[in-house]
């Protein structure tokens, strides 16, 4: 991640603001899927939405089963987890 | 669209509209449903706003005559997957769901929520499933099953018997957790996958940085998934 908090991924901005928007159902959703595509064209903004809505999916197989992160992952990952606040996810479950 | 994405999407509309193995087409068909109602549910709204979501008491707005304790598990996993704990699956559970015609619900509505999302995200309308067969479910369930790994049994690869459905063979899949979720129920494990794969990547496609599959590389791909995951509070 750089310093400005990028992650230097090409139309960066315009993909999360795509997902937050698809995933949040939120009213802006056709202008960030217009910028998506005004940026990577119409095939690149239908497999973008192909990955939100297969995500949207399979991460509510992962939390409806219970199935623990593999071990190697879970220590590969931990720093990031943490500074992500990843590790607060499962804490947060009651 | 591509070819691929496009039968996907076909083949998720199918698989939703026939019979299952617990469940029959008409109750798959309402599962779907009740999906899309679960988004415009008061209770399930209060519960999400609330830091302990079975402190809120009520009755969700339901669209469908499923039992009560598929409501629950439907709104639950469709408005707030990210706080379900063993304590609500156990009571689910409990209260009168079988646990694989649990882990069929969760295909069901997984699956639901992927066209769903999918629709939603590019503006485009979204067909009613309707059942296409009167076939009773066989209600199979593969005896290599074991418990220990998530809050149900689950088959492990090398628990798989001749007589089971190749779940894991089709598409070289590697038997990670993510894969077992819903091995319970092997079809349903492998209707999800297959139509997964196609949204997402293949297995063997993955790691495979030396080529993009997509119009959108690896980078954002691995970045849309992330990104998703912390929106529903994913911590898989």
């Amino acid at each position: 991640m750089r310093a400005d908090g990028a992650a230097g991924v090409s139309a960066e901005r315009e993909l999360i603001a795509f997902a937050d928007a698809a995933v949040g159902r939120r009213a802006d959703l056709a202008a960030r899927r217009d910028a998506v595509r005004a940026v990577l064209g119409e095939e690149a903004t239908l497999d973008a939405a192909a990955v939100i809505a297969g995500f949207d999916a399979i991460t509510r197989v992962a939390d409806a089963t219970g199935i623990p992160l593999e071990a190697p992952k879970a220590e590969a990952t931990a720093d990031w987890r943490a500074a992500l606040g990843i590790d607060s996810f499962r804490s947060a479950k009651v | 669209m591509r070819s691929g994405l496009a039968e996907a999407l076909a083949r998720a509309d199918l698989a939703l509209a026939r019979s299952g193995v617990w469940w029959n087409a008409a109750e798959r068909a309402a599962i779907v449903r009740e999906t899309a109602a679960a988004a415009h549910c008061p209770l399930c709204a209060r519960r999400r706003a609330a830091p302990i979501p079975q402190a809120v008491e009520g009755e969700h707005l339901s669209a469908t005559d499923l039992p009560t304790a598929a409501i629950e598990a439907i709104h639950r996993i469709a408005t707030d997957s990210g706080r379900l704990s063993r304590a609500w699956y156990r009571r689910t559970i409990e209260s009168g769901l079988a646990e694989e015609a649990y882990v069929e619900l969760v295909s069901v509505v997984a699956l639901a929520t992927a066209r769903a999302t999918f629709a939603r995200a590019l503006d485009r309308p979204l067909a009613e499933i309707r059942p296409a067969d009167s076939r009773e479910p066989s209600r199979r369930r593969p005896a290599g099953a074991k418990s220990g790994l998530g809050w149900m049994p689950m088959l492990a690869p090398e628990d798989v018997a001749p007589e089971d459905p190749p779940l894991y063979m089709t598409g070289n899949r590697i038997g990670g957790n993510v894969h077992r979720a819903l091995s319970l129920v092997p079809e349903a494990m492998m209707q999800f996958w297959d139509v997964f794969e196609e949204l997402y990547l293949p297995q063997a496609a993955m790691r495979d940085f030396g080529r993009e599959y997509r119009a959108i590389d690896h980078a954002q791909i691995e970045m849309l998934a992330a990104r998703v995951a912390v929106l529903n509070a994913c911590e898989y």
